[in-house]
């Protein structure tokens, strides 16, 4: 019982972490542009297709493939907001929310045109898992934990010390105030835009890494990234951490209580009882 | 004629009209052409089929037109992707059904999407031709507005109990996804086994969205089973093999052929498939339309549903040309049996029967999947099963019993 939870909260953490990198960005993109920008899942999948790109047709390992995701899905995100969704953020939230669900269907079928429906796998060496002391883990496990938490360090790094980075943390905190002070709130709209993405992209790859990507990859996880983003407060990107970690380990310690078939509940169950008791989240909706 | 007919569309015009007085009937008809749906997974885990499938009948369909039509009028077939998601297939089939007004919808292949298609079908009086598998399926209250080629649930988890247990297996755990068929297979699964010496030691039924199956496994590894049933489709298989290799399992492992394919072959190390048990209702290899849908589709090894689907629109269009009268569902469900089993002469193409039935003799068709005889609730009969085994990443051929 006690070996079991330990490997159902190891796996939970693992999920955990590759989940708040896609969360990070959702997050991101409500603290600056106000708005819930679900085509966060197609540019998840974006992400996972570049770095399949890179790494089965150019031979990329796994690692610099990750950064060559980041780069398309942040790009991708950047062009896609300036077409679409950005001449549509006057007329409210809702209607900018809404036209990101329509993008990311469209974006996925785009993806489905050019690549087809099929499964495609990365070109890793498939391990046997480690065994220690009763608790399995595997190799590509460890080294996906290791490029989320590299990646969310480059993130808080960001946003800590460089200017741009406290220019978007101004913006998000008080667009009004950041507007006095001359801050460009376009020029960090297209950065926020570009990280965010590009964090989706990362999350894509990392959660094919280990199992198999396909068009509707992103379509999968992203109610978990907005569980995550909710629970940890919507707007706060160490929120978006706690989240992730949150949903990843109860979706893992809830098959000690029901079935696998029901662990989709979590993320529903996570959302309602966060709205309904503390609406801010854990952290509340301070950006940073 | 500056403002009028010009001379050149004068001409054009007079051309068409000698032209279309000139054509046979059947072209003329085309008004009243005989509409039928096909509603196949184009996307989603069953994308792998539902092009073939498709063109499977559209085979079928132009071969009909170039003998003639079905009484005199052309088949004209909609197309819609059902994209293996219940909610994408009721828009399709409510489209199929309200817009197109189609006789039959044909070719779903999911059991959830034939379970949530199916009600709209028998309550518009649309006759629905399936491969899915789900026993729920046929037990519906569809009035006889349902047919199916694929063998159901009961016959396919004998068929595995009994492959399992020849092969020496004696606890067995299921990893399946949550689909109708999950529970029922289970019961069928571990009664049989029961019967036969051996135990169904774990069964677990996972959610397929997730993206990793760690945890499942496990699950299901506690329980130290000796042969895998993975009862799922492609894209979770694909994961769940890979995270049984690396949980460190070496015992046997099954799965159905249409999860465990070529494509998922292709896709993963042998290392991680190799000796991988497969089954699957067989096609009739040996048969006259196997061999000419095969050449037609230019694929000498056709799966399962393009040979069933071939067959569902030979029956209808079948069906509709024995009843003679106004193509509905309805009549397709009165005159299918009549078609499909009996002591007419046996056919084994669409355009054989109507001739013979336009010489008003019985015909008794045998398709490029089986004999497609049915009961009265709209099972098929008799059926082959392929036994195949991967080995280094190709499959091995069995036995077809």
């Amino acid at each position: 019982m006690l070996g079991e939870v330990a490997q159902l909260a190891l796996n939970g953490v693992m999920a955990g972490t590759i989940l708040a990198v896609p969360a990070i960005g959702f997050t991101a993109i409500y603290a600056v542009l106000r708005f819930p920008n679900f085509a966060v899942a197609s540019h998840l999948t974006i992400g996972a297709f570049a770095g399949w790109v890179a790494n089965t047709v150019l031979g990329l390992p796994a690692a610099a493939s990750v950064a060559v995701a980041f780069v398309v899905a942040g790009v991708a995100g950047v062009v896609n907001d300036e077409l679409l969704l950005k001449p549509l953020r006057p007329a409210g939230g809702l209607t900018t929310a809404i036209a990101a669900v329509a993008l990311t269907i469209v974006l996925e079928n785009v993806i489905r045109f050019v690549f087809g429906n099929d499964l495609r796998g990365y070109a890793l060496p498939i391990r046997r898992d480690w065994q220690l002391a009763g608790v399995r883990i595997g190799p590509q496990q460890v080294q996906n934990f290791a490029l989320a938490v590299m990646a969310m360090i480059a993130v808080f790094a960001f946003l800590g010390f460089t200017r741009m980075g406290k220019a978007m943390r101004a913006v998000a905190d008080n667009p009004t105030l950041a507007s006095i002070k001359g801050v460009d709130a376009d020029r960090v709209a297209r950065l926020t835009n570009f990280v965010a993405m590009g964090l989706a992209g990362v999350g894509g790859m990392l959660v094919g890494l280990d199992t198999s990507i396909d068009p509707l990859t992103g379509f999968r996880v992203i109610l978990s990234v907005f569980a995550a983003a909710v629970v940890g407060g919507l707007g706060s990107i160490p929120g978006a951490v706690v989240g992730a970690l949150t949903i990843g380990v109860g979706e893992e310690l809830s098959l000690l209580v029901w079935a696998p078939a029901y662990r989709t509940v979590v993320g529903f169950a996570a959302i309602l009882l966060v709205l309904t008791l503390r609406p801010r989240g854990l952290l509340g909706e301070r950006a940073y | 004629m500056p403002d009028g007919i010009s001379r050149r569309m004068f001409l054009a015009g007079t051309a068409a009209t000698v032209a279309v007085g000139s054509m046979p009937s059947v072209a003329r008809g085309q008004g009243g052409a005989i509409r039928l749906g096909t509603l196949t997974p184009l996307t989603g885990a069953g994308g792998n089929y539902g092009p073939s499938m498709l063109k499977a009948m559209q085979w079928v369909a132009g071969e009909i037109n170039a003998a003639g039509g079905v009484l005199g009028k052309k088949v004209e077939l909609v197309s819609e992707d059902d994209q293996t998601n219940p909610e994408a297939g009721v828009r399709a089939a409510r489209k199929l059904i309200d817009v197109d007004k189609a006789v039959a919808v044909m070719g779903t292949w999911a059991s959830a999407v034939t379970t949530a298609v199916a009600p709209l079908c028998w309550e518009s009086r649309t006759f629905l031709t399936t491969v899915s598998g789900s026993d729920t399926i046929t037990q519906l209250p569809h009035q006889g507005y349902l047919v199916r080629t694929q063998p159901n649930t009961q016959l396919q988890g004998k068929k595995f109990a009994e492959f399992m247990v020849s092969v020496g297996s004696k606890r067995v755990a299921i990893l399946a996804v949550q689909a109708p068929f999950a529970l029922p297979t289970q019961k069928i699964v571990g009664d049989e086994l029961k019967k036969r010496g051996a135990e169904l030691v774990s069964a677990i039924v996972y959610d397929k969205d997730k993206t990793t199956f760690r945890s499942e496994i496990d699950q299901a590894l506690r329980a130290k089973p000796d042969m895998i049933y993975l009862n799922g489709y492609t894209p979770d298989v694909t994961v769940v093999l890979k995270d049984l290799f690396k949980a460190g399992y070496t015992g046997a492992k099954i799965a159905q052929a249409y999860a465990v394919n070529t494509k998922l072959l292709g896709s993963l190390p042998p290392e991680v498939t190799d000796g991988t048990y497969t089954i699957a209702p067989s096609p009739s290899v040996e048969s006259a339309a196997y061999k000419r849908l095969a050449k037609a589709l230019g694929n000498d090894d056709l799966d399962p549903y393009s040979c069933q689907t071939h067959d569902h629109i030979s029956l209808v269009c079948l069906a509709i040309a024995h009843a003679k009268g106004e193509a509905t569902g309805t009549t397709v469900k009165d005159h299918v049996r009549k078609i499909s089993q009996g002591r007419g002469t046996r056919v084994e193409s669409a355009v054989d029967g109507l001739a013979l039935l336009a010489q008003g003799k019985d015909v008794n068709f045998d398709g490029a999947s089986g004999p497609c005889d049915f009961n009265e609730i709209g099972d098929i009969l008799d059926t082959k099963f392929r036994y195949e085994q991967a080995d280094k990443g190709k499959f091995k051929l069995l036995k077809i019993a």
